[in-house]
């Protein structure tokens, strides 16, 4: 038998009996938006989880600390963070070279996080306009966090903040011309000058206008990791800070035994960047190994995916079990019909009709009935998928407190076409007991007259 | 009356025993005979003589208990049943008593069917199909559902499908029986016209002695054994 003909056969036997038909493809149709829409909500769930994660920062990131350790080997220093570069999968590295900085811009004042890092760091950050500072430079220059600017705030006349002043301030850092004050430092060693510039107080300290090169993406709404800091080039940075504290390097150094400050950078906090997120977890496990604090958001991405999963399983589970029904169902339709058809299927075969045809026949029906019950379940899906997302975009973010702006049901193409296939799969599987038993039905029933 | 002695179908020593309970049934107790190339033979018996299981053995439908039947060289009794829908589905055609028409097909579609199963291509089927409804003289009809047709009209599709395959052997059951007597003629005579004019070998089942009467030879079966064995003409008996 031609292809064609088998399913044109098929679909006619179908046509048939067309209100079982359609009752068994109805069964299909709750069964397959049944698992489609549930795992929808899984995956959704799942997608704005990690979005919410990207939000808190890189998923590829690993943060490394070292706050006060006394074991100078655990120390973060240039010289281990480079060890941290060899490890496999590390694509970059950075340090962090901290100040605290105040900034003044016309009549507003605001303390902001000068953040030392290198290019690798640099590159990270999303640009909304300007371009990235270059590698050690003389002059520093600042990247600004799109949320850095509501730090400043009017002050009045005696240099305090108004504490009744609601009035926005609005800063352009890239135009507007902004001083920054570094902190005085602390005493130790014998940088030249810092005991007279501790007794003239902060209001003398030396201002130095600094150039803005470029602003971090975003609205002074839009949240993001890098949003409240400012960034510069970390060699240009150390350049700079050692024309203020000559040798104390920065503000605050750590001493040595002696009470000397040392004569290298230590940082609280370093960045190590790796290739995938599939490889995040072996590279911190190493920097643990090698005695260092580290954590990374994929850490706890991780957690939550496992339970994710669980709740996908959960509700995939109930999803199936009404498709199961639906397979039933469709045993249930093509036994009925093989009965009725008895004796079709034994002129049939006393006319020569191959018994692989017979057994296709059926598999090709009830193989139809899962298609078309796939199809229209996928649409209708799509349909509610989409009405839910349209009533939940409020409530899910109150209630859930995702960030929903993607939805909260989310049906990607392979679930699409995994239900489909799925749908035809289960419809075969469920004709083929049925096809089988009219594959072997005698034709001697043909024959029997009335 | 067939010149060229040429067996079509040999049987040999055919038994078919039914085991109902613990009672055996002997259908068919050891029959033998021989089925020329462009014959039209009869078989004729009582409900219950065996002459239906006969008929459903050469047909490849039951398989017999002993005993051989070769047809076109062939032993059917060893083929395995898809050997068997292979062996009917190029080499014989199948006239039934109830007509048995797919009741969702047209008479078109019903008489082409058998080519559909031999994975004939459409514009062919069709041609088949109206050439030998042309034959049997129902080209008229053919966009007719077999529900508006009369039993007449619906047993000369069963023809016209026994013979589109254009078919070595067929097997008439009781092609007659829900007919009238009127129709009952035109029905023979269309069988007479097949035999004659298409050269095809022709087996009938039938318990009407009259009707048995229109084929070449007559075999007469009484409890499973052959009674008699009448050709036009001539008169036999076989005590056996």
């Amino acid at each position: 038998m031609r292809p064609q003909d088998l399913i044109t056969l098929a679909i006619r036997n179908l046509l048939r009996r067309k209100t079982r038909t359609v009752l068994t493809v109805l069964g299909v149709v709750i069964g397959t938006a049944s698992i489609v829409i549930m795992m929808s909500l899984g995956l959704g769930m799942s997608r704005s989880m990690v979005e919410l994660y990207k939000s808190f920062g890189s998923l590829t990131t690993v943060t490394v600390y070292s706050y006060g350790s006394e074991d100078s080997t655990k120390e973060l220093t240039d010289e281990t963070i480079a060890g941290f570069g060899r490890i496999p999968h590390v694509t970059g590295t950075s340090p962090v070279l901290n100040v605290d900085v105040q900034a003044k811009c016309g009549s507003a004042e605001g303390y902001l996080q000068l953040y030392g890092v290198t290019q690798d760091y640099l590159k990270q950050i999303e640009l909304g306009s300007g371009t990235l500072p270059k590698p050690d430079q003389p002059e520093l220059e600042l990247i600004f966090g799109n949320m850095a600017s509501r730090m400043f705030y009017k002050t009045n006349a005696s240099g305090r903040f108004r504490a009744d002043d609601t009035e926005e301030v609005t800063i352009d850092p890239v135009t507007d011309t902004i001083f920054y004050t570094f902190p005085e430092g602390s005493q130790t060693g014998s940088g030249s000058g810092n005991a007279a510039g501790s007794q003239q107080g902060k209001a003398n300290a030396k201002k130095y206008m600094l150039q803005t090169v470029g602003m971090v993406k975003g609205s002074a709404e839009e949240y993001n990791e890098f949003s409240w800091g400012v960034y510069c080039d970390i060699d240009s940075l150390k350049t700079f800070l050692k024309k203020i504290y000559k040798k104390n390097l920065v503000p605050y150094p750590k001493t040595n035994k002696k009470g000397k400050p040392l004569s290298y950078y230590v940082y609280n906090e370093a960045y190590v960047f790796v290739d995938d997120m599939e490889n995040v977890s072996a590279v911190q496990t190493r920097i643990n190994d090698m005695g260092f604090q580290a954590n990374s958001n994929m850490q706890w991405l991780e957690q939550s995916q496992q339970t994710m999963g669980m709740v996908q399983a959960v509700l995939g589970g109930i999803g199936a079990v009404s498709l199961l029904v639906a397979a039933i169902g469709i045993v249930n339709t093509m036994m009925m019909s093989i009965y009725e058809r008895t004796r079709e299927i034994g002129i049939m075969k006393v006319l020569g009709c191959d018994m692989n045809d017979i057994r296709n026949l059926f598999l090709v029906e009830s193989g139809a009935i899962g298609f078309i019950g796939g199809a229209v379940g996928l649409a209708l899906s799509w349909a509610v998928s989409f009405a839910i997302n349209r009533l939940a975009t409020g409530a899910g973010q109150a209630i859930i407190g995702m960030p929903s702006s993607d939805g909260i049901s989310y049906i990607p193409m392979w679930l699409a076409g995994f239900a489909i296939v799925f749908a035809i799969a289960i419809g075969t599987i469920a004709g083929y007991i049925p096809a089988k038993r009219a594959m072997s039905l005698s034709p001697l029933a043909a024959i029997r007259n009335e | 009356m067939p010149d060229e002695k040429v067996p079509v179908i040999m049987v040999r020593d055919l038994k078919k025993i039914y085991k109902i309970g613990v009672n055996r049934v002997h259908a068919l107790d050891g029959i033998s005979f021989d089925v020329y190339k462009g014959e039209f033979l009869a078989i004729v018996g009582t409900s219950g003589s065996g002459k239906s299981t006969c008929l459903n053995m050469l047909a490849g439908l039951e398989h017999p208990t002993s005993g051989t039947i070769s047809i076109l060289g062939k032993r059917i009794d060893k083929m395995n049943e898809h050997e068997l829908v292979g062996f009917r589905r190029k080499h014989v055609g199948f006239i039934f008593q109830s007509y048995n028409l797919i009741a969702s097909m047209n008479a078109e579609e019903n008489v082409a069917m058998p080519l559909v199963f031999r994975g004939t291509p459409k514009d062919q089927r069709v041609a088949a199909a109206h050439k030998y409804m042309k034959l049997i003289g129902i080209l008229d009809q053919a966009k007719h559902m077999p529900g508006q047709m009369s039993g007449g009209q619906q047993q000369r599709v069963g023809i016209a499908r026994a013979l589109v395959i254009d078919p070595d052997i067929i097997f008439a059951d009781e092609p007659t029986g829900n007919l009238d007597s009127g129709t009952t003629a035109e029905v023979l005579a269309l069988m007479r016209k097949i035999v004659t004019e298409q050269h095809k070998t022709l087996i009938m089942v039938t318990h009407d002695s009259s009707i048995a009467a229109a084929a070449d030879r007559q075999i007469r079966i009484v409890d499973g054994r052959i009674t008699e064995i009448i050709e036009a003409g001539r008169h036999s008996d076989e005590d056996k």
